[in-house]
């Protein structure tokens, strides 16, 4: 954190002294308070959007929303729906379903003059409702004295699958332009519980993505949003002590 | 700022090992035959040049010798497997077939993403192990035949006791 603050702070230190020179005059007591905006933001997320298009096997879309609560937390959530089918040597079978992950992100990016940029952590619980369909399989068999094990059509299906997961989340954003920001966040993912299917694991939890080993997952985000202002708040000069610790 | 590049790195590290397509789990289970003694039943007895043939096959599965257990695979496509099983193959003149045939039904079973699925077999409680012989006439060598366990779903016990 040091350093991106040195960092910002000689680039602001610039700014400040380019604005400077405009109003030389101006008297130091009478410093405008800062004012810093509240509101909504919604995006999508464009890593899963632009998969979609380029990977055949893959359909995902996701809204991602925060909400600012105070100076520091956002209430962060992400609606999503995915349908992906994985190709492996032994197994071919398609997951469906949709999810939410609702929880919060904790800015840890001081920003200066009236950037409203972010690098944040933040927590999430996961929630996914999903679908296995069993295209094809082969058995796994070592001995091939009577041949080589082939492919098995299936077509079974296991639904009313349910998992339930944390999230710890690490990302920025960023202001592109007006209102306009993007940003992106990597995921490290939790299983709490799931709904194992009878004869069949949940090798894919849409929202968790793949399972490692049962437990844990990892995820990428990509987002674009945009942000609607609803009220300013003053920050107050105590805040901003503290902030500085 | 550490933290958030120690989570990053950690989701890196995760990204790099995605790929676990290696089994390593047990799967489909072959038939494990254990040979006895007729006359002193609680012991083992070893086979000699026991040649084992899938009927219909042109090639030996093997020829086991000095061995009191063979494992022998069922076909996973079908519900009954011929095996023909020659002792002292290498004799012209005591060499002695007998035709075992095992009937059994098939379960698919979950194993792991790699893995996949494997091929669990139950032995029919009526038919199991049909025993004939090759040539007529000939003494059968095999005397007795147990079904020890009917389901085969591992290759850590014996399934069938065969005495002679």
């Amino acid at each position: 954190m040091k350093h991106i603050s040195k960092f910002t702070f000689s680039i602001a230190l610039v700014l400040v002294s380019l604005l400077t020179q405009a109003q030389v005059t101006t008297e130091k007591d009478s410093i405008a308070p800062k004012m810093e905006r509240y509101g909504l933001r919604v995006g999508v997320d464009l890593f899963k959007l632009t998969r979609s298009f380029y990977e055949d096997k893959y359909r995902g879309l996701e809204i991602v929303g925060d909400y600012r609560l105070t100076r520091k937390h956002y209430l962060a959530a992400e609606i999503g729906n995915e349908d992906k089918t994985v190709d492996d040597e032994q197994l071919n079978f398609s997951t469906k379903g949709s999810y939410i992950r609702v929880g919060f992100d904790y800015n840890a990016f001081e920003n200066w003059l009236d950037m409203e940029n972010q690098i944040y952590v933040g927590l999430r619980y996961g929630f996914s409702t999903f679908s296995h369909t069993l295209n094809s399989y082969t058995v796994y068999d070592s001995n091939h004295y009577f041949g080589i094990p082939t492919e098995v059509q299936s077509g079974e299906e296991f639904t009313g699958l349910t998992a339930q997961w944390m999230e710890v989340v690490a990302g920025v954003k960023a202001e592109v332009f007006n209102n306009v920001f993007v940003g992106f966040s990597f995921r490290l993912n939790r299983l709490i519980s799931q709904k194992e299917p009878n004869n069949f694991e949940n090798l894919y939890i849409p929202g968790f993505n793949k399972t490692y080993g049962g437990e844990f997952g990892i995820g990428f985000n990509y987002s674009v949003s945009y942000f609607i202002p609803l009220y300013k708040s003053k920050v107050k000069p105590k805040e901003k002590e503290e902030s500085k610790k | 700022m550490k933290k958030l590049l120690f989570i990053v790195l950690i989701a890196f590290g995760f990204s790099s090992c995605e790929k676990d397509d290696i089994c390593s789990d047990e799967t489909t289970p072959r038939l494990i035959i254990e040979f006895f003694n007729i006359a002193q039943p609680a012991n083992n007895l070893n086979v000699t040049n026991l040649k084992v043939t899938g009927v219909g096959m042109t090639d030996e599965l093997d020829t086991f010798t000095a061995v009191s257990k063979i494992e022998v695979p069922l076909k996973i496509t079908d519900d009954v497997t011929r095996y023909s099983l020659t002792l002292n193959s290498t004799n012209e003149t005591i060499k002695n077939e007998d035709i075992l045939e095992f009937n059994y039904t098939r379960n698919q079973v979950f194993v792991s993403r790699a893995c996949g699925y494997k091929t669990t077999f139950e032995l029919n409680p009526a038919n199991g192990v049909v025993h004939s012989s090759e040539t007529i006439p000939n003494t059968q060598w095999i005397k007795n035949i147990f079904i020890e366990k009917n389901s085969i779903t591992t290759e850590n016990e014996t399934h069938i006791k065969i005495y002679f």
